[in-house]
């Protein structure tokens, strides 16, 4: 093959695998950070603003322009191919992604902006001028298309996203090796870009096999510990990891518990609801598929039947089954006064003609308008009336440091139900401040005996949780949530965005 | 490499109505004598709306001595429902807004069907929560993301805002604005608007030469109220008199104490479910499955002649009193008018609509709001569609129903629906496909069944003249006080309010030549 030939084929798989780069750095960003739009058009902006960077660099280029064109090849191979995999493992040190997401991109832009100048020069005085700027351009912009046709339709759907970069990698070295091993005449040292560009080429082809563990560790480290099990479920992911101190688990990536403070959840949950009832006998649990409220309502002797009711059957079948987590619960699920119903929390409650001693509703925050429902003035009615008129009813309500808004739109939706409220809120140091509303028919509520064994509550410290500060406050009107108007789900994503500072 | 060509996944579903095959013979076909005659004291034709009201109103004064001859396999009209194991689903009416508060006898109805659960100390309804739709309830596709809402605002420029804000504003002060007549000026009934001349000019032109002269000329709103006046009334806003498309924004003035105007009530079945609540007392009255081939006054009655399509057989009723609550060029057929079949040729243009209902997965979604209950598109020519679970309590609905609407409006109706017979399945599925690509790029993967109901009447289009002309009121004279006609053709506009009240009056007339 004419040696210019080689050179231009070295432009178009540059070209391609150039923008491949690009794409795959735009999809990682929206991916991993959202808002597509913003993501593509800053990386595409970035990108072509470096390759005008390295544009002008070349100037600085005046001997061994050929050994330089392959140096370039083999540092866009190492640079691009191993870009994915090195994302994917820093997303978890949120501040530092995006610099290291556009030192990828800036890098990658000032080589491939420095081939077209380098290599007109190689071949200037190899090829006509007209022709030259023809050939290299039009070899330049073609690879683009074949990129962009190949990476929606082809290669993320089959490779995924770290090994179609480290594919191209991979393709950009062997062009590279290929140059040096044909040009070895013109070159001086061609030997020491050999042997570089099959220690890359080695490097690129071991993570292409292991990219599963990559993504795999990354996840790893997104928690921070070791994963001991995570399954996918129709509902959610559910992920249990396991530290020298606790375990934890997370739905979804939120964390639902730690075993080392969970107690001052549960406790806090379960015991003003339970003991303000005398001898409650009939229990509802709505949510709470850990078992772990389940724990605390056995400690009553006086309980007689408990009926839980959770979406997902393979959250309660893991914690009726596996053994660790059996051990935390204290195999709650396997006593034989409770029920375990796997179904829709609303729909089963406005189908249910029972009357309840406690009801406990242990629900995932209202972070969308599907589990806001949950709180709304139509699900407060309903349990309004499956509660008996000495009974209590207890609501998980979310942070009202983080979200007091939030927190007392919904004490304000249940009021609006007709109930009486009695709000209280704990510290839990995996959660931070939280909160729990009592509600009741009964205006005469009274904390009665406590269960033996408790680790954290009792009479003194619930005095404690009644008292809300000024800073749990909300300091405004707040709308009531209803079905057709669900104001709450507005405040909690203002609160929590402000709070993570977003 | 393998060619780049895949093949499409073959959709499962078909053209499931409505029954033009048997309507139809009513145009082409000579029916021979009934052979059995009996006697009702009134007969209905027609179990839409209109009819089920007359014939609801009928059974609470206690005349049970009637009949209604549906044609379809069910009744409903317009209001036609489909279900699957999923839930189910609207083929036409899917919603009705706030009901204003001086309709005390469809409020009553309402209050009777467990939609109004009482009334607050402030004499407002208390509307059941679980009939109210829930939120988020609407969301627009335009300039690459789903905003909030129908009313175009994201990437919108600032003079377009303006000029959408002056529109609102204009039909807010339309929507208080009353005549020297005491009368709402845009009021529901129709009927029931006041007749000053400031306000019926407006039905001699059209809505788009309205907003010309109030140089409300930006796109978007021009968008956003033809989008509004194909939705209700399949008619585009160039063609739709001033009158009726303000009518749209201006009439809607109900409040409860849990809702405002701009709230609307649904149910999975869509208006299906107010067809329900219509007809549970008089079940036994409605044939299904009878085509009306002949109204004829004979002596002192009515003979009505029908065609009982599973038996072939051709019957009639010899009836005192006859409702006819059909479409008047149906009407006309019925009663061989050939003056009347002219006259609604001359002024009734009825529109097509093409239904489809998707059953289908959850699919890919673009960036902004989450699904809605009505989810729209800027650059569609269809309206979109309605999730038909979005109503379901559950959390997760795994498989959904979404009904999907297209008024044929690109040409003028008859050639439209003579384009709309030929298609077969296979091109309604591409033309659905195609358009909810853009929103949710793999559709045809997640797509699991489409039914198609093509309308090949479904409403008269409101032009400059129906509202505040003669038209209306002389097709809707009773005939000889024996044939009376309902429907919302008469109304001037197709919605539920005015059906009901279409075969509430007829009712009460009827009631009154029994006496």
């Amino acid at each position: 093959m004419q040696p210019q030939w080689l050179l231009l084929v070295a432009v178009f798989v540059i070209a391609t695998c150039g923008l491949i780069y690009e794409l795959v750095a735009g999809t990682l960003a929206s991916y991993l950070l959202g808002d597509s739009i913003t993501q593509f058009s800053t990386i595409i902006g970035v990108y072509l603003f470096s390759m005008g960077i390295g544009s002008f660099l070349s100037k600085y280029f005046n001997t061994g322009l050929l050994r330089w064109f392959i140096k370039i090849e083999l540092l866009v191979g190492l640079v691009g191919g191993f870009s994915a995999a090195v994302l994917f493992l820093v997303f978890p040190l949120a501040a530092t992604f995006r610099v290291v997401l556009y030192g990828f991109v800036s890098i990658t832009g000032i080589l491939v902006g420095l081939e077209i100048p380098l290599l007109m020069r190689i071949l200037k005085d190899r090829v006509e001028f007209k022709d030259l700027v023809s050939r290299v351009f039009t070899f330049d912009y073609i690879g683009a298309l074949l990129a962009s046709l190949l990476f929606p339709l082809l290669l993320v759907p089959h490779l995924g996203l770290i090994r179609t970069s480290l594919f191209f990698g991979m393709m950009n070295i062997a062009v590279g090796w290929y140059l040096a091993h044909y040009f070895k005449a013109e070159i001086r040292n061609s030997k020491a870009l050999k042997i570089s560009s099959i220690v890359i080429l080695l490097a690129e082809v071991v993570a292409f096999a292991f990219a599963e563990k990559i993504m795999t560790y990354s996840e790893t480290l997104t928690y921070n510990d070791n994963v001991v099990y995570a399954v996918s479920s129709p509902y959610q992911r559910i992920v249990v990891t396991r530290n020298r101190r606790e375990m934890r688990l997370f739905l979804n990536g939120n964390l639902q518990f730690s075993s080392a403070d969970e107690y001052r959840y549960h406790e806090a949950l379960v015991h003003p609801a339970m003991a303000g009832v005398i001898n409650p006998q009939k229990v509802l649990v709505l949510g709470g598929g850990d078992g772990l409220a389940v724990r605390e309502v056995l400690k009553y002797p006086s309980v007689q039947t408990v009926t839980l009711v959770d979406l997902d059957r393979t959250m309660t079948e893991l914690f009726k089954n596996q053994e660790v987590l059996k051990s935390i619960n204290q195999g709650s699920f396997s006593n034989p006064k409770v029920t375990v119903i796997n179904g829709d929390a609303f729909s089963w409650l406005k189908a249910n003609q029972q009357l309840f001693d406690v009801v406990i509703v242990d629900f995932p925050d209202p972070s969308n308008f599907s589990i806001g429902k949950l709180y709304s003035t139509a699900f407060y009615n309903l349990l309004s009336k499956s509660l008996a008129p000495q009974g209590v009813a207890v609501i998980q309500s979310t942070s009202p440091f983080v979200a007091p808004k939030s927190f007392w739109c919904i004490d304000e939706t249940i009021h609006s139900a007709g109930l009486h409220t009695m709000p209280f809120h704990n510290y839990v140091p995996s959660f931070g401040e939280w909160g729990y509303i009592l509600a009741m028919h009964k205006t005469d509520y009274a904390l009665g005996a406590l269960p033996a064994g408790l680790k954290y509550f009792n009479p003194k410290t619930f005095e404690q949780m009644l008292d809300f500060p000024q800073d749990m406050r909300a300091h405004q009107t707040l709308a009531i949530n209803k079905l057709n108007n669900q104001a709450l789900v507005t405040y909690f994503e203002e609160e929590w965005n402000n709070y993570l500072g977003q | 490499m393998q060619a780049c060509v895949r093949s499409p996944k073959k959709i499962s579903g078909k053209i499931v109505g409505a029954s033009s095959d048997i309507g139809h013979l009513l145009r082409d076909k000579d029916f021979t004598k009934p052979t059995s005659i009996e006697d009702k004291e009134v007969v209905i034709i027609g179990g839409g709306i209109s009819g089920l009201s007359a014939a609801r109103e009928l059974f609470r004064n206690n005349i049970h001595d009637f009949t209604i001859l549906e044609l379809e396999k069910e009744v409903g009209g317009n209001a036609a429902i489909g279900h699957n194991e999923i839930s189910a689903y609207p083929w036409g009416a899917h919603y009705v807004p706030l009901p204003n508060n001086d309709l005390k006898e469809y409020l009553d109805f309402l209050e009777e069907s467990g939609a109004i659960t009482g009334y607050n100390p402030a004499g407002l309804p208390i509307y059941n929560e679980f009939y109210l739709c829930f939120d988020p309830q609407e969301r627009l596709y335009i300039n690459g993301k789903w905003q909030e809402g129908l009313v175009p605002h994201f990437g919108v420029p600032a003079n377009d805002v303006l000029q959408i804000k002056t529109f609102l504003k204009l039909m807010d002060d339309y929507r208080q604005a009353k005549g020297t007549d005491e009368k709402d000026a845009f009021s529901i009934p129709i009927n029931n608007s006041s007749k000053d001349e400031q306000f019926t000019i407006l039905d001699s032109i059209t809505m788009q030469q309205w907003m010309q002269e109030q140089k409300l000329t930006s796109t978007y709103l021009q968008w956003f109220v033809n989008y509004s006046t194909r939705d209700d009334f399949g008619t585009t806003c160039d063609k739709i008199s001033a009158w009726t498309g303000i009518h749209y924004f201006a009439a809607r003035k109900g409040k409860g104490a849990n809702a405002e105007h701009h709230d609307t009530l649904t149910w999975p079945a869509g208006n299906g479910w107010l067809v329900q609540q219509l007809k549970q007392s008089f079940t036994p009255q409605i044939q299904n499955n009878c085509l009306a081939v002949s109204v004829e006054e004979q002596d002192q009655h009515v003979l009505v002649t029908y065609l009982d399509v599973p038996t072939n057989q051709i019957k009639a009723y010899r009836t005192k009193q006859c409702l006819m609550a059909v479409p008047q060029f149906i009407a006309a057929r019925m009663l061989h008018d050939t003056p009347r079949a002219e006259k609604v040729k001359a002024n009734l243009h009825y529109t097509p609509w093409a239904v489809a209902n998707l059953k289908l997965k959850a699919p890919e979604e673009r960036s902004g709001l989450a699904l809605c209950w009505d989810n729209v598109m800027y650059e569609s020519k269809s309206l979109g569609y309605v999730n038909a679970t979005h109503q379901l309590l559950d959390q997760k609905v795994p498989v959904r129903n979404y009904t999907w609407y297209l008024p044929l409006t690109d040409n003028d109706p008859v050639s439209e629906r003579k384009l709309a017979q030929k298609k077969t399945h296979e091109d309604w599925v591409k033309l659905i496909i195609n358009d909810l690509k853009i929103v949710h790029p793999d559709i045809e993967a997640v797509v699991e069944n489409i039914d198609v109901q093509v309308w090949g009447h479904a409403m008269a289009q409101p032009l400059p003249g129906i509202a505040h002309g003669n038209v209306r009121h002389e097709l809707a004279a009773s005939i000889n006080n024996r044939i009376h006609f309902a429907h919302t053709d008469l109304a001037g506009i197709s919605i539920f309010e005015e059906a009901f009240y279409q075969g509430l009056n007829a009712a009460k007339t009827i009631l009154q030549n029994l006496i």
